[in-house]
């Protein structure tokens, strides 16, 4: 019965955080280019805009189903992330999951993504879907190296032992282990496509990405997923990194805290290409995961 | 009489299913001397039995068709007893009769096929008598120690005893299996030999090197914990075998990558996915052998269902690259969900099985706390996501790129029938990924390890923590229709596109005879990435053309010993052997 009420908030919560965000990171991407930015709600409005739409260009039944198969995606990951901890509310399904399935469901959308591109036929697109994988397989070997470090830290795979496993500031991971974070924070970041790993969806200089195609109400389900996803891996790393939150209010402030930590670092670093990123999280990342390993569990 | 063998060979066929279900007590079967043969269904046998039972009628299908010859529904039966054969054996020399009927049909298999070539002949067949060489080594050194060819646990060996036996069994394994550097053969053969022999290769005869390998730890029980003592919470002998599992499929999953032949892609992930597979026995433990288990069932499943798919394909155009199919998504529906089921559970996705294996494998690593090797895994494992698309996009999505991409029609019911119950058994499996562990759970216990046990079959259950099928299904299922449906109801006007060429193209309009599908130069620039560059630039062949020249150089050398004249070869061989005689008589020992 619970669920009647968690699974419609849940969505909501990431749906609503989702959109004040990115609305927020494009007025803090405008005032440090001494811009004056859109308003705060200008992702919503255009949010609402792509569903207003009248015309939708479609390439097919599979063109069609590509979105849905991401937005049915987003929403069974957001509902297999627990959002607070110390309560039975807004647990969604997290009981029934752990942290391996979420990160693998993660994946589930840009599969319906390039399933859906490659149906259009346009080479642009699937060029992008290709440009996304290789950038996938750089950044989850150092994501998931400090995702393993976690599990064998707690001796669990599950997001909300983690969580309870945090419950004052010194207990935080971010506090224990810090060179978790780092190893994470870096592939956290390409994990939302944000610069300096957003060559797949590059708006400038990259003629077309993944998203080539699609318009009218299919990018609104496009950006609407994309906003919760964003949300969801945001609101996991807080759990997994900082103690997860024991309400509403708590988790917004520490997913603001960390939104902005992740601003701040793509505000400032120009784009890497492809297979620099690969290189990059192959190096860094990775050796520093690598210099973890050798800390905590060898010596 | 056409008929006839054809009844014979299904009948043949389907024995592993009715052994599965019928079987019990021991047959033991008297040769000469004594000597005896036996038979009887162990829990590890039964796994594998399983999985030749459900395998072995669905491979048979698309070889029923009128287009494919007599003597290969024959030959796969001949194979199929073979496999059987080995599965049963209680002794090690029934065991490598099996293995030898296995390795000779198969053979007999792909040297028949209009495309192999004698280079491909000779590598398979080179291969794997090494491998059954290796092992004939292996089963005398069981006798001379023991006095017995039974297959039981060896105790009380020396370290260095073990470890000769456990080279010469593990190296024929490996090569069963295909392991880096041993995998030369596996490629070129699985893209030469006809359509419906890769299915059973790939499926089911490669996992009768898992068998083999398992049932090493039935021979050596010592060796896990005791010989080297534990690194981090695992065995420290398994260490090793965990590094070599990964780098195969790490290799294999590049070189997959980089391939433009349908086949042969296939051929690579196979590798690659038993790599996993031997990793996981490396970890051990419940964990690690349970997901060993688990992967190779749905490995079966998956490559069963992939090889008969692109078969289907192959079939109806008569093209086996990517660069030359395309589009073919309405043309083929049912033969486009067989691709995208397996290549879902291929790449490990959730809901799937393909994903409760590799949960099973990483945990078994969490718990060994052998971190590198699961970023390892995670590389392969991601990296797969890059061919897995390709073998999807490239033949079903896109534009169609030849003239028989145009028109080709769905595959026919021979190959639809195995793809549409491979379909339901993969989709069943991922709903219930808890009836995985409960088949593997049987060997568990008799390899002395605590079954993994889970609450019901809805859910797999580790220490670590697990998952439920049932409501990861229902939840993703439940949000894509009511998403779908939502939408469907707001769409507004939805508008299709005019023709395949109304792109968004850089402002222009692609006419019809300009190449947009991009098959096969996905994955071309990944060279571009050092470490990838630095493994395809690379290839085992090398390694093996540098042995044969090494070879070739002793031979002429030793050549020179000998005068030109053959008769003096045989002279010279007379007096050896009547030194050695001498000698041997001088010492008193006779021979």
């Amino acid at each position: 019965m619970r669920a009647l009420i968690d699974v419609p908030l849940m969505l909501l919560v990431t749906y609503t955080m989702g959109f004040f965000m990115y609305g927020f990171y494009r007025q803090f991407m405008a005032r440090i280019q001494n811009r004056r930015g859109p308003p705060i709600w200008q992702n919503l409005y255009d949010n609402l805009k792509f569903f207003s739409k009248s015309e939708t260009l479609s390439h097919g039944p599979m063109f069609f189903l590509g979105p849905m198969i991401m937005m049915a995606g987003a929403v069974t990951t957001v509902l297999f992330i627990p959002m607070l901890k110390d309560t039975a509310w807004l647990q969604g399904f997290s009981a029934s999951g752990n942290l391996i399935l979420v990160m693998f469901l993660m994946v589930v959308g840009p599969l319906g993504n390039a399933l859906a591109v490659g149906a259009s036929g346009n080479p642009f697109g699937v060029m992008g879907v290709t440009r996304g994988l290789t950038r996938l397989m750089g950044l989850e070997v150092p994501f998931f190296l400090g995702l393993a470090l976690i599990m064998v830290q707690y001796e669990t795979v599950s997001i909300s032992a983690i969580m309870a496993a945090q419950p004052t500031l010194a207990e935080w991971t971010l506090v224990t282990n810090p060179l978790i974070f780092l190893v994470v924070l870096l592939p956290f970041i390409a994990s939302l496509n944000a610069s300096p790993f957003d060559v797949v969806g590059a708006p400038v200089e990259v003629y077309s990405g993944p998203r080539v195609e699609f318009g009218g109400r299919l990018l609104g389900i496009l950006m609407t997923q994309n906003m919760m996803l964003s949300m969801a891996k945001y609101v996991l790393v807080v759990a997994l990194f900082m103690g997860g939150a024991s309400n509403l209010l708590e988790l917004f402030v520490k997913v603001f805290v960390l939104f902005m930590l992740t601003a701040s670092i793509s505000a400032v670093f120009p784009r890497l290409r492809t297979e620099q990123a690969v290189d990059f999280f192959w190096r860094i990342p990775l050796g520093l995961g690598v210099v973890a390993v050798i800390l905590t569990l060898w010596i | 009489m056409r008929l006839f063998l054809r009844v014979l060979s299904l009948m043949v066929v389907v024995t592993p299913a009715v052994t599965w279900f019928a079987w019990d007590g021991a047959l033991v079967w008297p040769l000469f001397g004594g000597a005896t043969l036996s038979f009887d269904v162990t829990p590890l046998a039964s796994f594998f039995l399983l999985l030749l039972a459900m395998g072995a009628p669905l491979a048979a299908l698309p070889m029923l068709r009128k287009e494919e010859p007599d003597w290969q529904l024959a030959l796969f039966a001949l194979l199929v007893l073979g496999m059987q054969g080995l599965l049963l054996a209680q002794d090690l020399v029934g065991f490598f009769i099996g293995w030898e009927i296995m390795t000779w049909s198969s053979w007999l298999l792909i040297v028949r096929s209009p495309r192999t070539d004698a280079g491909t002949a000779a590598s398979y067949i080179l291969f794997n008598l090494s491998a059954a060489f290796l092992l004939l080594a292996g089963l005398l050194g069981v006798y001379s120690l023991t006095g017995s060819f039974a297959i039981q646990a060896l105790v009380d060996l020396t370290l260095a005893q073990g470890l000769v036996l456990v080279l010469l069994f593990g190296a024929a394994f490996l090569i069963k299996i295909g392991t880096l550097p041993l995998h030369l053969w596996i490629p070129r053969s699985y893209d030469q030999a006809p359509e419906p022999v890769t299915v059973v290769l790939s499926a089911l005869v490669s996992k009768m090197g898992v068998y083999g390998l398992l049932l090493m730890l039935i021979l050596f029980p010592e060796m896990p914990g005791r010989w080297f003592g534990d690194w981090l919470n695992g065995p420290l002998s398994g260490y090793g075998l965990a590094w070599i599992g990964v780098i195969t499929s790490i290799v294999a999953t590049f070189k997959a990558i980089a391939q433009d032949d349908m086949k042969r892609l296939l051929a690579y992930s196979s590798i690659g996915q038993l790599g996993y597979v031997t990793t996981a026995i490396g970890v051990g433990g419940a964990l690690g052998i349970s997901g060993a288990l688990y992967h190779a069932l749905v490995h079966t499943l998956v490559s069963l269902l992939l090889f008969i798919s692109f078969a289907g394909i192959i079939a109806q155009t008569g093209q086996r690259r990517f660069n030359d199919l395309g589009e073919l998504i309405y043309r083929m529906p049912i033969s486009f969900f067989g691709v995208l089921i397996g290549i879902i559970a291929l790449a490990g996705m959730p809901p799937l099985p393909g994903f409760a294996s590799k949960f099973l494998i990483f945990v078994a690593l969490i718990e060994a706390q052998w971190i590198l090797l699961f970023a390892a895994v995670i590389l392969s494992s991601a990296a797969a996501f890059l061919y897995c698309y390709k073998l999807i996009y490239a033949p079903f999505l896109g534009q169609a790129n030849s003239p028989e991409a145009r028109v080709a029609r769905e595959a026919p019911w021979p190959y639809l029938i195995p793809q549409i119950i491979l379909m339901g058994m993969l989709v069943g499996l991922g709903m219930f990924p808890g009836m995985g562990t409960a088949l593997a759970d049987p060997v568990l216990a008799a390899l002395g390890l605590a079954p993994l046990d889970g609450p019901s079959l809805g859910t797999l259950a580790t220490p670590y923590g697990g998952y439920d099928g049932v409501t990861l299904m229902l939840v993703f299922g439940i949000a894509f229709a009511l998403v779908t449906a939502l939408f469907y109801m707001l769409r507004g006007q939805l508008r299709r596109a005019g023709s395949r060429q109304d792109l968004s193209f850089a402002g222009e309009v692609p006419t019809p005879d300009q190449p947009l599908h991009y098959g096969a130069g996905m994955g071309r620039e990944l060279r571009r990435i050092p470490l990838i560059g630095w493994i395809l630039a690379r290839s085992s062949s090398g390694f093996f053309s540098g042995l044969a020249e090494r070879v070739e150089r002793l031979a002429e050398h030793s050549s020179r010993l000998y005068p030109s004249q053959p008769w003096r070869w045989v002279q010279s061989f007379v007096v050896v052997f009547a030194v050695l005689l001498t000698w041997g008589l001088v010492r008193g020992g006779g021979l």
